[in-house]
C-alpha cells in the first residue's frame, strides 16, 4: 500500500514536473482589482484549453499601471498582454508599441460582429486592429436609498428630474435637499450655512481631466457641447461656451452653494470613499462600480438615469480592449489569449461575476442576472446603453497624455476657485489646438 | 535608591519634563494611528475615524497582508490584491544584509588605501572621489539605470544592488578620516615584523576602528532599508520587490479611488518592526554613532 501510494506520488510529481517544463508562461495586466477574479477564471478555463501556456495576471493601480507600462515598453518589461483604454491606445499604437492584430483576426476568421456596435471600431484606425473589445460602460446617478428617504425625496422624481445650466433645474433642487449643516437646515432653506456642512447632497471623483468621463462629461453634452468631431479629428471644442457654463455651475456647487464636497477633499479621500460612509449622498459614477458599491455600502444603493438636459439625456460609451505588447517574445500565445479574451467563453465567465457589462450580448445577459440575484436594479446603465443617441463615445486623438496633463491644470484651477471656466478653458482649448500644429 | 536631594523639584525641571512628555507625545502619536488603523476593520475606518481607540479590534488586516485571505474575501472587505508581504520582506532584509556587509568591507578597504598605501595618483583619485559626493544622486539615476538595463539586470538582485554594493563616496571618506588617525607607529612595528599591508589592515587596523565601522554599518542599514527609489524603478516584478516598493505599490492599487488604509497601516506595522529590534538590540549604540558622526 506504501509503495503504491509512493509511486503514485513519485508519478504525479514527474507529470508535474514535465508539464511545468513545457510550459510558455505569459504575462497579463489589468488595473481594477475588482475584476481580477473574474479574469483568474477565464485565465483557468484557458489553461484547461491550452495546458501548454500558463497566464500570470498582475494587478497594478491606475497611476502605476501607466507608468509601469510606458517604462516597461522603453525597457523592455512589458506585459505580454495587458487590459487598455481608449485614452492610452493612439499614443502606444502610434509608436508601434502595441501589435496590429488585423492580419491575424482574418488569418483565424474571428468574428467581429458579435460586439456591441461601435465597440469593435473605436479599436481600430485605418484598417489597423489593436485590440477585441472586453466590455463597455455608462454612467449613472449612485444615490443612498437611506438619505434620500430621510429628506423625504421619492425615487420617482429622479426618474424624470431635468438640469440646466442656469438654475440647475430639479437635478439642483434634490442635491440642495439632501444637503444638511449642522443646525439640520437642509440647501433650500434659508437659513442655511454653506460653511458648516455636515451631509452633502453630492461628489464628483476628481475635476475630470480632460474627458470627465464620471465627473462631468454628461452634464456638457447634454447641454449640446461636443468635444470635437468624432475619432481622429485634430481639434478639441473646448473653448465652448456650453462646456464652460456647465463646468461653472459645477464648480459653483461647491465654491458657492455648498452643496458639493470641495475637490480638495475628494482627492485625499477619496469620492467612493465619501459615499460609502454615509456622509455624501449622490454621486455620479461608471457601471464598473457597481458591485464595488453594493458591496462596501453598510447601506441600500440605487442607480439612477442620468438628469435630462436641454439636449437630452446623455452618457458617455467607452470601452476596453486587450492589447499586444509589440516586443513580447510570446507573439503565438499571447494572440492566443486576447482571442480567448475576446470569445464568448470568457465574456460570459466575466458576465457572471457582475463586475463589468462584457462586449457581447450573452455575457450582458449573465452580469443583469448576477445583479438581479444581488437584489440590484442596474437599468440606470443598460437603458441609456440601448437608447438611440442617448450616449457619445469616448474622444479618441492623438496626444492624449499631454492633453490630459493641460485640461487637468485647467479644470483643477476652475474646481479649485482659483480661475474662471470661460477664461482656464479658452486658454488650455488654445494649448491643446497647438499640438496637433506641431 | 537614589538621593532624591539630589534632584529637586525645581520649576525648570517641571517645565523640562513636560516639554518632553509633549515631544515624546508627538513623536508616538503618528505611530498610534498607524495600529489604530491596522486593527480597525476595512468596513468601519471612516466611522471610527475620530475614535482615539479602536472600538472593535481585528487581525483581519494582519491575516490580509500576510496572504491568509484569499482574493475574494478581500475584495469582500474592501481590500486589494494581497501584497506579497513575506516575500518582500525577505528581499528587504536580503538587500540590506548584502549592501551593508559588502558596502562596509569594500570602503573600508578604499579608504584604507587612501589613507596609507602610497600609489601613483592618490590624492588626484580622491580628490575625484570627494567630487562625486557632491553630485546629487538624482542624476546618476538615468545613467545608472541605462547601463543597469543593458546588462539585462532589470528585474533581478544584482540589479538592484549594482550602485550601492561597492562602496559609496561617502563611506570612503568618512572611514579614512579615522584611518588616518591610527597612529603610524603600530602599523610601522608589524610591518618590521613582517607584516603584510593585508595583515595589518584586517588584523591590527578594523579590530582599533569598531566603533566607526558599526557607526558606518547602522547607518547604512538605516538606509538601505528605507531606500526606495532605485529599487523602484529597476525592479517592479511582484517577487523581486522590497518593503518599500511592495507598500508604494500596494498604496497605489486602489480599489476604485481610495487607498486600502488599513491593509497598508498593518503592512506598515509590521516593516517597522525589524528597524524597531535593531533600535532595542543597538539602542545605545545607535544613539552613540549618531552623535559621534555627527549626523542628525
Amino acid at each position: 500500500m506504501h509503495q503504491v501510494f509512493r509511486r503514485t506520488v513519485i508519478a504525479a510529481v514527474a507529470a508535474l514536473a514535465a508539464q511545468a517544463f513545457a510550459q510558455t508562461e505569459i504575462t497579463y495586466w489589468l488595473w481594477d482589482s475588482n475584476q481580477q477574479p473574474a479574469y483568474q477564471t477565464c485565465a483557468n478555463a484557458f489553461q484547461k484549453e491550452n495546458p501548454d501556456i500558463k497566464v500570470n495576471i498582475v494587478q497594478k493601480g491606475w497611476d502605476d499601471y501607466w507608468t509601469g507600462l510606458t517604462t516597461g515598453f522603453v525597457s523592455g518589461t512589458a506585459p505580454d498582454v495587458f487590459t487598455n483604454h481608449l485614452a492610452k491606445y493612439p499614443e502606444f499604437a502610434s509608436n508601434g508599441q502595441i501589435v496590429d492584430i488585423a492580419p491575424l483576426i482574418k488569418r483565424d476568421g474571428v468574428k467581429t460582429d458579435i460586439y456591441y456596435p461601435g465597440l469593435y471600431e473605436l479599436w481600430g484606425r485605418g484598417g489597423k486592429q489593436y485590440g477585441l473589445p472586453k466590455d463597455w460602460d455608462t454612467i449613472a446617478i449612485v444615490y443612498n436609498k437611506k438619505l434620500l428617504k430621510d429628506a423625504g425625496i421619492s425615487e420617482a422624481t429622479l426618474r424624470t428630474w431635468t438640469w440646466n445650466p442656469k438654475d440647475g433645474g430639479s437635478f439642483e433642487r434634490v442635491i440642495a435637499q439632501l444637503t444638511k449643516d449642522k443646525n439640520g437646515n437642509n440647501g433650500l432653506s434659508k437659513n442655511f450655512d454653506p460653511k458648516n456642512v455636515v451631509q452633502y447632497g453630492f461628489v464628483i471623483n476628481g475635476s475630470g481631466g480632460g474627458y470627465g468621463q464620471t465627473e462631468w462629461s454628461w452634464l456638457a453634452v447634454s447641454n449640446g457641447f461636443k468635444f470635437n468631431d468624432g475619432p481622429w479629428d485634430t481639434k478639441y471644442y473646448y473653448d465652448s461656451p456650453k462646456l464652460a457654463e456647465t463646468i461653472q455651475w459645477l464648480a459653483d456647487l461647491s465654491l458657492k452653494k455648498g452643496y458639493m464636497v470641495p475637490i480638495s477633499d475628494v482627492s485625499r479621500l477619496g469620492s467612493e470613499a465619501l459615499f460609502t460612509s454615509g456622509k455624501v449622498a449622490m454621486l455620479p459614477h461608471g457601471s464598473w462600480m457597481i458591485k464595488w458599491f453594493k458591496d462596501n455600502a453598510k447601506f441600500d444603493v440605487g442607480f439612477a438615469l442620468l438628469p435630462i438636459g436641454p439636449n437630452g439625456r446623455k452618457s458617455m460609451f467607452n470601452g476596453l480592449a486587450d492589447s499586444i505588447w509589440t516586443g513580447s517574445k510570446k507573439q503565438e500565445q499571447a494572440w492566443k489569449w486576447v482571442k480567448f479574451l475576446g470569445s464568448p467563453a470568457c465574456q460570459n465567465i466575466v458576465g457572471s461575476y457582475g463586475v463589468v457589462f462584457p462586449a457581447i450580448k450573452s455575457g450582458v445577459d449573465a452580469a443583469l442576472q448576477a445583479h438581479k440575484k444581488n437584489g440590484l436594479d442596474v437599468s440606470a446603465f443598460t437603458t441609456i446603453a440601448n437608447t438611440k443617441g442617448a450616449t457619445f463615445l469616448f474622444p479618441i486623438t492623438d496626444y492624449a497624455s499631454e492633453i490630459s496633463s493641460i485640461m487637468s491644470a485647467a479644470m483643477d484651477s476652475i474646481f479649485l476657485g482659483k480661475a474662471k471656466a470661460a477664461d482656464a478653458l479658452k486658454e488650455a482649448n488654445a494649448k491643446v489646438n497647438a499640438l496637433f500644429k506641431r | 535608591m537614589r538621593n532624591r536631594a539630589a534632584y529637586p523639584l525645581t520649576l525648570g525641571r517641571i517645565v523640562a519634563w513636560t516639554l518632553l512628555a509633549v515631544l515624546i507625545f508627538i513623536t508616538l502619536f503618528p505611530l498610534w494611528i498607524v495600529i489604530k488603523t491596522a486593527v480597525t476593520h476595512p468596513k468601519e475606518l471612516f466611522q471610527q475615524a475620530s475614535l482615539l481607540f479602536p472600538s472593535d479590534p481585528t487581525l483581519l488586516n494582519f491575516r490580509r497582508v500576510l496572504g491568509l485571505v484569499s482574493l475574494e474575501e478581500n475584495l469582500a472587505v474592501g481590500g486589494v490584491a494581497n501584497i506579497n508581504f513575506l516575500t518582500a520582506m525577505r528581499n528587504s532584509v536580503l538587500f540590506t544584509l548584502t549592501i551593508v556587509v559588502s558596502q562596509t568591507f569594500f570602503s573600508a578597504m578604499a579608504a584604507y588605501a587612501f589613507a596609507r598605501l602610497r600609489f601613483p595618483g592618490r590624492d588626484g583619485i580622491f580628490f575625484l572621489f570627494l567630487a562625486a559626493t557632491m553630485i546629487p544622486g538624482a542624476v546618476l539615476f538615468i545613467p545608472n539605470f541605462i547601463l543597469i538595463k543593458n546588462l539585462g539586470w532589470l528585474n533581478t538582485f544584482q540589479g538592484m544592488v549594482a550602485p550601492f554594493v561597492l562602496m559609496t563616496p561617502f563611506a570612503v571618506f568618512f572611514l579614512r578620516q579615522f584611518f588616518l588617525a591610527v597612529p603610524k607607529e603600530l602599523e610601522e612595528a608589524a610591518h618590521l615584523d613582517g607584516a603584510t599591508p593585508f595583515y595589518i589592515f584586517w588584523r591590527i587596523v578594523l579590530p582599533i576602528s569598531k566603533t566607526p565601522l558599526v557607526t558606518l554599518a547602522i547607518l547604512t542599514t538605516i538606509n538601505t532599508w528605507n531606500e526606495f527609489f532605485w529599487p523602484w524603478i529597476v525592479s517592479k516584478d511582484n517577487n523581486m520587490q522590497v518593503l518599500t516598493v511592495a507598500l508604494k505599490v500596494f498604496q497605489s492599487q486602489t480599489p476604485q479611488g481610495s487607498p486600502d488604509w488599513t491593509g497598508l497601516m498593518a503592512a506598515t506595522f509590521l516593516a517597522i518592526i525589524p528597524v524597531f529590534i535593531l533600535l532595542v538590540v543597538l539602542g545605545r549604540q545607535v544613539v552613540e554613532s549618531l552623535q559621534f558622526s555627527g549626523l542628525k
